[in-house]
C-alpha cells in the first residue's frame, strides 16, 4: 500500500509528535468545506474513500499518515444512495456493514450549528446476523443550508461556491477507529496506562451527566421521538401510526436506531455471506421466559420483528407494513394488563412487566413479556437494566407505570 | 519567554502535539540527555521547576490543556502553592518495535498546601518521564537508594513532564478516538436488538 508522503517546509514527514488530529469543527469547517466547494486542500491528508470497496482494515492501511503510529483514520466518502428515489445510504462492504447507532449529534461552530456526526458500527457479515465488530465511524456532514452562508465567511480561501449542488454529491468526511474494550490504553497521548491508583483516579468512565442524557432522552414522548427519526437521513418514514402503536411495546427499533434492525430487507439483494450463529445472545433471554413463566411466552421484540420479516420481503412497500401492523393492532388491541414493579432504583432494580395483547380479529392471545433480568448475573451491564427500565417508563399513554420511584 | 505552542509550526489545521509516550522519550528525553539538537525544537526547559500547574500557560509548550517541558530529576517538587505527591507505581514506557523498555514513567497529583486546610487535592496530573538507562546508570553508582527511586540531586538527569488538569466534560470531546458514554450505551441496546431477532411469532 502506498504510504502518504506529505511534505511541510521542505520536510519528508509530519515532525516527531505531531499527529493529525483535527477537531470536529477543523474536520467541518476546514476538510471538508473545502472538499465540496472543490478548493484545493493544502496537503493531502484526507483521502477519498470508496466505503463499499474497502474494509475498516483497508482503510486502516489506505489513510496513514506518514509513519507514525494512528489510532484514527480520515477519509472523505461519497454518501451514495442505494435506490434512487430512498434516502438511505448503502454502507455495505464485501465482508461486512456500516450500521448507525445512536443519535446524530450535531456539530457546533461558535455557537453555531455547522453540521452533525453519525456514530457508525461495522458489523461482519449480513443484516440480521451481522457480527458486532470494534470498528467505529464517525461520519460528518455539513448542514445543507449553512453552506452558502459559510462560504461567505471562508471568503479567505473559498474560490467556487458550489452550495447544494456541491452538497446534494454527499460528500463526507469520516474518521474510523477501533473500539477500545479496556478503555484507554496505551499509544494514546492521552491514556494513561493501568495504574491502580491513577486509572481510578483518572478514568471515571460514566459520569452524572451523561446519565442524565440517557435518562432525558429515553423519556422524551415517541412522537417528538419519531417525528425526529423522520428527519433524520436514515429515517425510514415509518408510518406515525405504526410507530405510535409500537412504541409501548418496542422503543428500541422504532426510536433508537435511525437504521435499526427492521430494515433487514436493505441488504436482501447482497450475497449472503456465512453469518455466525447468534443464539449465544438469544439465550440470554430464555431464563426470563421461565421465571414468569406465562403460557405461550413471546417476546415483544419478536413481535416487533416479525412485521419486519414481512417487510424484509418487500422492503420498500411501508404501505404494506403500516397496514400489516394496523390491522394486527389498530383499535383490535387493548393492553388488558400491564405489570410494572420496581423494588428499587434503577441502577439494581427489577423489572418485569407482561403485557397481553388480544387480538379480536385472530383471536389468538398474546402474552407479551418485556423483562430486564432478575438475576443480576444475566447480564453484568447497568445500562441493559437502564435501558429496560427506560422503555418502561416511556410516556406513552398505553404504558402504565406503577410505583415509580424515579 | 514565547509562549511555546504547537501550533505556530505552520502544520495545516488538524495537527498537534499529540507525542505518544514513546515518542516523548525517544524522540525528545533521549536526544536532550545526549545533548542533540531536537527537532523540531518545540520543548523549552524549565530547568528546576517550581511553578504552580497554573502558571505554565506560556512557559511550557501548550497543546490542548497539556503541556510540556523538560525538567531536572528531583525528589520532590515544592511550589509556591502545593506539591506534586507520587502515585503508586511507575510504568515502563516501551518501544513498539521491539518491546524495550526505553523510559518509566510517573504520575504525580498536585495538591495544595492551606495553611488551615492542609493538603487539598486538585485535579492536575502530571508524567514525569525519565531515560530508563538513566535508571540503570543509577543502580550502578548507587545500588541502595535505586529501589526507592532517590538519586541524588544530579542535574545531568533530565525528566520530560506532561502536565494537564484532569477536565471529565472536556474528556470525551478531546479524546475523539473513543466513544462516548452515551455511545457506548446505544451500543448495548443494538446487542438487544439482535438478541430479539431470532424471536417471531409462529
Amino acid at each position: 500500500m502506498p504510504k502518504m508522503s506529505i511534505s511541510v517546509n521542505g520536510q519528508s514527514q509530519v515532525p516527531p509528535g505531531f499527529r493529525f488530529h483535527p477537531t470536529e469543527e477543523e474536520l467541518l469547517q476546514y476538510y471538508l468545506r473545502k472538499k465540496v466547494s472543490f478548493d484545493k486542500i493544502d496537503l493531502d491528508v484526507i483521502r477519498d474513500v470508496d466505503l463499499n470497496k474497502l474494509e475498516p482494515w483497508d482503510i486502516q492501511e489506505k489513510c496513514k499518515i506518514g509513519t507514525t503510529p494512528q489510532n484514527d483514520w480520515y477519509f472523505f466518502s461519497h454518501k451514495d444512495k442505494k435506490y434512487p428515489t430512498g434516502t438511505r445510504t448503502n454502507r455495505a462492504t464485501a465482508a461486512g456493514f456500516w450500521k448507525a447507532t445512536g443519535r446524530d449529534k450535531v456539530i457546533y461552530s461558535n455557537c453555531r450549528r455547522i453540521g452533525m456526526r453519525k456514530t457508525l458500527v461495522f458489523y461482519k457479515g449480513r443484516a440480521p446476523h451481522g457480527q458486532k465488530s470494534d470498528w467505529i465511524m464517525h461520519e460528518y456532514r455539513l448542514d445543507e443550508n449553512s453552506t452558502s452562508e459559510s462560504n461567505n465567511m471562508m471568503k479567505a480561501t473559498s474560490v467556487v461556491v458550489i452550495g447544494d449542488g456541491g452538497q446534494e454529491e454527499g460528500w463526507v468526511v469520516c474518521r474510523i477507529f477501533k473500539k477500545k474494550n479496556h478503555h484507554k490504553t496505551l499509544d494514546s497521548p492521552m491514556s494513561t496506562t493501568t495504574n491502580d491508583t491513577t486509572s481510578s483516579l483518572l478514568l471515571d468512565s460514566c459520569n452524572d451527566g451523561a446519565l442524565d442524557q440517557i435518562i432525558h432522552y429515553m423519556g422524551r414522548t415517541c412522537k417528538e421521538i419519531i417525528e425526529e427519526d423522520q428527519e433524520d437521513e436514515d429515517g425510514m418514514g415509518m408510518g406515525m401510526g405504526a410507530g405510535r402503536l409500537l412504541h409501548p411495546i418496542d422503543t428500541s427499533s422504532v426510536v433508537i436506531n435511525g437504521s435499526g434492525s427492521y430494515l433487514d430487507g436493505r441488504f436482501s439483494k447482497l450475497p449472503s455471506l456465512e453469518s455466525p450463529n447468534s443464539t449465544s445472545t438469544h439465550n440470554c433471554y430464555q431464563p426470563i421466559n421461565n421465571h414468569l413463566g406465562p403460557a405461550d411466552p413471546m417476546i415483544v421484540s419478536g413481535y416487533q420483528l416479525d412485521s419486519s420479516s414481512v417487510v424484509s420481503s418487500a422492503p420498500h412497500n411501508w404501505a404494506a407494513f403500516d397496514r400489516l401492523v394496523a390491522s394486527q393492532l389498530n383499535g383490535q388491541v387493548e393492553v388488558s394488563n400491564m405489570i410494572y414493579y420496581s423494588d428499587q432504583l434503577p441502577t439494581t432494580t427489577t423489572l418485569r412487566a407482561t403485557t397481553s395483547f388480544s387480538s379480536k380479529s385472530s383471536s389468538s392471545s398474546y402474552n407479551a413479556v418485556v423483562a430486564a433480568p432478575t438475576a443480576p448475573q444475566d447480564y453484568n451491564n447497568v445500562d441493559t437494566e437502564l435501558w429496560s427500565f427506560a422503555r418502561l417508563s416511556s410516556t406513552d399513554p398505553l404504558c402504565h407505570v406503577s410505583d415509580t420511584t424515579i | 519567554m514565547a509562549a511555546p505552542h504547537s501550533h505556530n509550526f505552520n502544520l495545516p489545521p488538524g495537527f498537534r502535539f499529540y507525542p505518544t509516550d514513546e515518542e516523548l522519550v525517544v524522540h525528545f528525553l533521549h536526544r536532550k540527555a545526549a545533548l542533540l539538537p531536537c527537532h523540531p525544537d518545540v520543548i523549552p526547559d524549565l530547568n528546576l521547576f517550581t511553578y504552580d500547574p497554573w502558571e505554565l500557560d506560556g512557559k511550557a509548550l501548550g497543546e490542548g490543556n497539556r503541556w510540556y517541558f523538560y525538567s531536572r530529576k528531583i525528589e520532590g517538587r515544592v511550589t509556591d502553592n502545593g506539591f506534586w505527591n507520587p502515585l503508586g507505581r511507575d510504568d515502563p514506557v516501551l518501544s513498539t518495535a521491539t518491546s524495550e523498555v526505553v523510559g518509566m514513567k510517573k504520575y504525580f497529583l498536585f495538591h495544595l498546601q492551606d495553611a488551615d486546610a492542609g493538603p487539598l487535592k486538585t485535579n492536575w496530573i502530571m508524567h514525569e518521564f525519565r531515560l530508563a538507562d538513566a535508571a540503570a546508570a543509577v543502580a550502578t553508582s548507587s545500588s541502595s537508594s535505586r529501589r526507592r527511586g532517590r538519586p541524588k540531586r544530579d542535574y545531568s538527569k533530565w525528566v520530560l513532564c506532561r502536565v494537564y488538569e484532569r477536565d471529565e466534560e472536556k474528556e470525551e470531546e478531546e479524546d475523539g478516538a473513543e466513544l462516548s458514554c452515551l455511545d457506548e450505551v446505544f451500543l448495548t441496546l443494538d446487542d438487544l436488538d439482535e438478541i430479539s431477532l431470532p424471536n417471531r411469532i409462529q
